[in-house]
């Protein structure tokens, strides 16, 4: 028989830890974002966002997609150790205890909340070994340069420092598609390193993303 | 804080309030000693009254799984106190806030049905357990969360689908 007082945590039922009314609070004087836990929030402007592509073109040329990963892994690095300590103290509970559902959830919704745009996790291809992942409104692909290819680099570098801790294991990401080129949404594709070469060939030759699945897949 | 009443109170900064917006905010004060009962009750009561639905639940899903069994309950524990704090605060903006994460997590857990009979469970116990005046405090927010996540909602997301099937 399911007790109900046993399914409570003091008394409480844990939900939603990065809603954003309750996540993010402001002081308008002194002009600070902080977090529930009263960490600071840097917020960046558009206008930054622009001049850190035109700015990382003019200083390192073909290197800033590399730059940007980079950067991108190390952000993503950090940001795993944070989400898991503040969701596994809001949960009172290791991350690797959670129930997936609810790790998926807070995911989605801490992205919402930093305003990285909407996330999806497609696990369609999990069985094959990948991982995709869908992303809308992402701030990084509407102000990036257009290049007549994927360009969120930042964001592939969050998503492979991110999966590879969670997964406890070296991942590589591959954007196959990207709004900034008129796709619905953005994909990124999480795999072994050596099995995403095919899709890093498709995205080369300028394939579309159904086309590039079938190759990684077949 | 009720939106409403926090619209009437920044209008207080520029003029008197009219008797119409005064009014609006004795009736808020009126009925906050039922609401605040309303809502002690809620809470004393939760354990009991969620423990009911919960056996009635077990029984009536056999071939559920406990995992399954025990998110559809702390999804309901959630609702309800959403509910009794829309209430107590008399702002409905806050039940639409906390809806958008409960159907998420249905749709995560794929719970739908069991939720529904969840739902319809609840709604018979609290039927039992308060008096008119109290259901009818409560029933505002009840009726989104069965809309948005009881069999109202199922039978909306039903129609959808026949709609769209049809054109085919």
């Amino acid at each position: 028989m399911i007790a109900v007082a046993d399914l409570l945590l003091d008394g409480r039922v844990p939900s939603n830890y990065f809603a954003t009314n309750v996540y993010v609070t402001s002081d308008l004087e002194l002009g600070l974002l902080e977090n529930r836990r009263g960490s600071r929030l840097l917020a960046i402007p558009d206008h930054f966002i622009r001049a850190l592509y035109a700015g990382l073109d003019q200083e390192t040329g073909q290197a800033t997609r590399l730059v940007l990963m980079n950067c991108g892994r190390w952000w993503g690095k950090n940001f795993y150790a944070r989400f898991c300590e503040e969701l596994s103290e809001y949960y009172e509970k290791p991350l690797a205890d959670m129930a997936m559902g609810d790790f998926i959830q807070s995911l989605q919704q801490c992205w919402v909340t930093h305003g990285w745009g909407l996330f999806e996790l497609d696990q369609s291809y999990q069985h094959r070994g990948f991982l995709l992942i869908k992303t809308w409104h992402s701030p990084f692909a509407s102000h990036a340069p257009k290049l007549e290819r994927p360009v969120c680099f930042l964001d592939c570098g969050i998503l492979s420092a991110f999966f590879s801790q969670l997964a406890g294991r070296e991942l590589g990401c591959v954007q196959i598609s990207c709004e900034s080129m008129g796709s619905d949404c953005n994909r990124f594709l999480l795999g072994m390193p050596d099995r995403l070469q095919k899709a890093n060939e498709g995205v080369d030759q300028k394939l579309g993303y159904e086309e590039i699945l079938q190759q990684v897949c077949a | 804080m009720n939106t409403n009443l926090e619209t009437i109170f920044n209008e207080a900064e520029k003029r008197y309030l009219t008797s119409d917006e005064l009014g609006a905010v004795g009736q808020y004060v009126d009925s906050l000693p039922e609401r605040l009962g309303l809502y002690r009750l809620l809470r004393d009561q939760e354990v009991t009254l969620i423990q009911a639905v919960a056996d009635q639940l077990e029984q009536d899903h056999r071939g559920v799984s406990v995992p399954l069994l025990e998110q559809c309950i702390k999804s309901g524990v959630l609702a309800l106190r959403s509910c009794a704090l829309t209430m107590l605060m008399m702002d409905d903006n806050h039940i639409h806030e906390r809806m958008t994460w409960l159907k998420q997590s249905q749709q995560t857990y794929q719970s739908q049905e069991i939720d529904a009979s969840f739902y319809r469970l609840l709604d018979k116990q609290l039927n039992a357990s308060l008096n008119p005046q109290q259901m009818a405090l409560l029933q505002p927010s009840l009726t989104v969360v069965y809309n948005t996540l009881g069999d109202r909602a199922r039978s909306v997301e039903v129609s959808e689908n026949l709609s769209v099937s049809s054109l085919f």
